[in-house]
């Protein structure tokens, strides 16, 4: 009986739809083209995958607590660009933890900034990172450069290239497990544990569940609300670093326009936009599935446009999701109330 | 465990020059059930807010256990075991029922790991204390109301409550639930923790009230032992008035008045079906049933909010077919609904605005503007006749007291001269003394020739008002009463009793 409930309670979870629908997908696309199913696929689409998880690891937690941000990006191109300037003019040579930790530490005084401004004036999340999406854009390319730089220090030229696993496919060619999926598996744990384990993630939901109730209980919204933004803009950063040095240049303007993926990924996670709900495994899905969608068009010859079409689609269901739940379980509900 | 006692002395607060509570004093001891009445605004919730701290008296001072307090902070209120429960329950919806009930234990420990077994262990400790069991794993928002309602009185004794105040607690119950809410309470007494309940349904109030406080206008002017405290004497304290001339309506005269409006084995999935009654022009019809009966689903399929999916409608011997809302106010029907708050009222929009809201076409002139001075007339008009106390009909709806804003909503409905009035619900949430005008208005209504459906599970407000009460239950109609067959605790039985062999 305590089992049955918990099954029934897995499957009612939209991280349980998420994953039906990466399993759907899986069957459609590898019944189309057989290619599919290789492990030089599954590496390419977890390359694909790491800068956007981890960004979406790092919004989650302002979802989750009842906000919508979208300056992440803007901080994570600025302070990875800005890093890697600096650097570069100082005639740096080291490895890639002087990058992280540099740019982690701005990414982290840029989130303080954000949670200043919220707290201090009582203003939405949106609202401020609207403004700040903007202004960092333009500080970067004003005030450090606007060029593409493809210059990289000797210490952090090759990190492209690191593997912890190699395979050979005639559809994808050399693939490899590239070690920053480390980085995923890292944060995420991390994020996952801070999340259900310590009294400050379980505020995160609390916040986002019933705002008066949570100051009613005790909480403190503005720390809570400081940690999430700062905790966003380090990850940000982190995610800015790693994109950069993978793709081997460091741009002022990367993810511009790509935070409303990220944030559709998250809510294909099964996360809401007012807040309360969302998970680290449900987000890592929404990215994969987003991943899938894309990988599917080059698999089976489908029209770019179907693309987002698909994902549009997705995206429709989910948000209405707990919508379909709810009254499909007040129907049961019913019928079950009305049999003599 | 030593008698504890909370005694407040000559408490003043006013705001802004109007007198909220005046020279007030009050205790309450160990075990007792008390209850305080009043209509809006006399002072009741100051009064709470006052006792937990939220607000600070201009004068007097509050005794808890000897201790006294010039003011007291809400922290420390809560320590020396005074708990509200406040309406919402203040549950996270989004957490589990565990995770709900032990999460103020975690905050006030200072702890900063999570140990969800201690959690679940704690939880089961908390409802166990109440002698009831809940899911805890459940979500809190998907938890029926009553069930959200012990969750939080679990909540309260488990931080060791010596008073639980609970503000309007049975407004979203069933009468079932209700009952059970009650033994709850006595259950509580039994341990020797005390119950502000601050009501004004009074029926309710002389089942449950040891002793009955009373407010009129920030004085307190009844406190009394409950036992022989009859339900028209609260009335009086209450209002300062004799009621009386009100609730006794009419007979009625509707042998020769034609039907206005006929329905024909109605039916809409999951909610209701075979529905069939016939409602006079000048008849005050009666729906009733539990929470879940389909009474409220019946109404708004009337006023096509969810179209039926079967059965016929006519409407003064016309067959219509009601699809949508429109269609429903070209037929003349008018609704009111039950959560005026949401469904009924623009909140921040004037009281003007509001009223011509559902009449705004007959306002437009060939331009499609609104004729405004002919949009004040009107609305000011509605004011007058309705009585609405407000200084300006430019003023926002929330300006407006419960009763007065109920009063808006029917306005709203009036001013589009509906032929058949849907009523949900009307007089939820509003005291006594404008329920007693808005019950005088429906009588008028009637009288000059319109068809009234009541939607209630107010049983003294049916039996007062309708001329036949139809009993819902599992979505079909079970039983029908005619006026003077039927009274107040046999229609209570009718409606119970069919909860009791419909499910055991």
């Amino acid at each position: 009986m305590v089992k049955n409930n918990m099954l029934k309670r897995i499957f009612e979870t939209t991280e349980f739809v998420t994953f039906t629908i990466i399993v759907v997908l899986s069957v459609i696309i590898g019944s189309i083209n057989p290619a599919f199913y290789s492990w030089g696929m599954l590496f390419d689409i977890l390359r694909a995958s790491i800068v956007f998880s981890i960004m979406a690891f790092g919004l989650l937690p302002v979802i989750i607590s009842g906000g919508v941000d979208i300056s992440f990006v803007a901080i994570a191109a600025m302070s990875s660009y800005a890093t890697h300037m600096y650097l570069l003019r100082i005639g740096y040579e080291g490895g890639i933890l002087l990058y992280y930790l540099i740019a982690c530490s701005i990414g982290i005084l840029a989130g303080l900034i954000n949670g200043f401004l919220v707290t201090r004036f009582d203003l939405l999340i949106f609202n401020v990172s609207l403004a700040m999406y903007t202004m960092w854009y333009g500080f970067v390319r004003f005030f450090i450069g606007s060029e593409r730089n493809h210059n990289l220090p000797a210490g952090v030229a090759n990190f492209y290239s690191r593997f912890l696993l190699i395979v050979e496919n005639q559809f994808t060619g050399v693939t490899g497990l590239h070690v920053s999926v480390l980085f995923v598996l890292g944060i995420g744990v991390t994020i996952a544990l801070l999340l259900r384990y310590t009294t400050l993630g379980r505020g995160i939901y609390a916040m986002g569940g019933s705002r008066d109730v949570a100051i009613r209980c005790g909480f403190n919204i503005k720390t809570i609300t400081f940690f999430v933004m700062m905790l966003m803009g380090g990850i940000a950063s982190f995610a800015g670093v790693t994109f950069n040095l993978l793709s081997r240049f460091f741009d002022p303007t990367i993810f511009l326009g790509q935070e409303l993926d990220v944030i559709a990924a998250i809510i294909l996670g099964g996360a809401s936009l007012s807040g309360g709900r969302g998970s680290v495994i449900g987000s890592f899905m929404g990215v994969i599935v987003i991943q899938m969608i894309h990988r599917a068009l080059i698999l089976t010859g489908i029209p770019v446009e179907w693309q987002d079409l698909m994902v549009g689609i997705l995206l429709v269901f989910f948000i209405s999701f707990p919508f379909i739940r709810d009254s499909f379980k007040k129907l049961t509900l019913k019928s079950s109330l009305q049999k003599p | 465990m030593a008698d504890w006692e909370l005694r407040a002395e000559n408490i003043y607060k006013s705001f802004g020059g109007v007198k909220a509570l005046d020279d007030v004093s009050l205790e309450i001891k160990q075990g007792e059930i008390v209850c305080l009445v009043g209509e809006n605004g006399s002072g009741k919730s100051t009064m709470i807010k006052i006792i937990s701290g939220v607000y600070s008296a201009d004068k007097g001072e509050l005794i808890i256990n000897g201790h006294r307090y010039r003011n007291i902070s809400p922290i420390e209120s809560i320590r020396k075991g005074i708990q509200v429960i406040y309406q919402d329950f203040s549950l996270f919806p989004n957490l589990t029922v565990a995770e709900n009930l032990a999460i103020n234990d975690q905050i006030s420990s200072g702890k900063k790991w999570v140990n969800w077994r201690e959690y679940r262990r704690i939880a089961a400790e908390g409802l166990a204390e109440i002698h009831v069991s809940i899911d805890l794993d459940q979500l809190a928002g998907q938890m029926s109301t009553a069930d959200r309602q012990l969750i939080a009185i679990a909540k309260a004794i488990m931080s060791e409550a010596r008073i639980i105040i609970m503000d309007e607690p049975t407004t979203a119950l069933t009468q079932k639930e209700i009952q059970a809410l009650f033994s709850t309470i006595r259950h509580l007494k039994e341990r020797g923790i005390a119950i502000l309940f601050v009501s004004h349904k009074l029926t309710e109030v002389k089942e449950i009230a040891e002793r009955t406080i009373i407010f009129r206008n920030g004085k307190k002017v009844l406190d009394r032992d409950s036992q022989g405290l009859d339900i028209k004497t609260m009335e009086y304290y209450m209002t300062g008035r004799e009621l009386d001339s009100f609730w006794s309506a009419s007979a009625s005269k509707l042998k020769d008045k034609e039907n206005i409006l006929e329905v024909k084995d109605l039916s809409l999935a999951g909610e209701f079906s075979d529905i069939s009654f016939q409602l006079k022009r000048g008849e005050i019809l009666g729906i009733t049933g539990l929470l879940g009966s389909g009474r409220g689903s019946l109404a708004l399929s009337l006023f096509g909010v969810t179209p039926p999916n079967k059965g016929k409608i006519r409407i003064g011997g016309n067959e219509v077919s009601i699809k949508n809302i429109q269609s429903a106010i070209q037929h003349k029907i008018g609704y009111v609904p039950e959560d005026r708050i949401r469904e009924g009222l623009f909140l921040d929009q004037s009281i003007e605005d509001n009223i011509v809201a559902s009449t705004i076409d007959k306002l437009m002139n060939k331009l499609s503007l609104i004729r405004d001075h002919e949009k004040t007339g009107l609305s000011e008009d509605w004011i007058h006749r309705l009585n609405i106390k407000t200084p300006s009909g430019a003023l926002p709806a929330k300006s407006l007291s419960g009763g007065n804003q109920q009063r808006v909503v029917l306005a709203k409905w009036l001013a589009n001269n509906p032929d058949i009035l849907i009523l949900n619900g009307p007089t939820v949430g509003v005291d006594v003394g404008s329920k007693a005008e808005i019950h005088q208005l429906i009588q008028n209504l009637a009288e000059q020739g319109m068809g009234i459906l009541l939607i209630s599970d107010d049983i003294p407000e049916l039996i007062y008002n309708c001329d036949r009460i139809i009993l819902m239950r599992d979505g079909k109609i079970s039983s029908e009463f005619e006026r003077g067959k039927v009274n107040a605790e046999e229609l209570n039985k009718a409606m119970i009793g069919n909860l009791m062999d419909g499910k055991e």
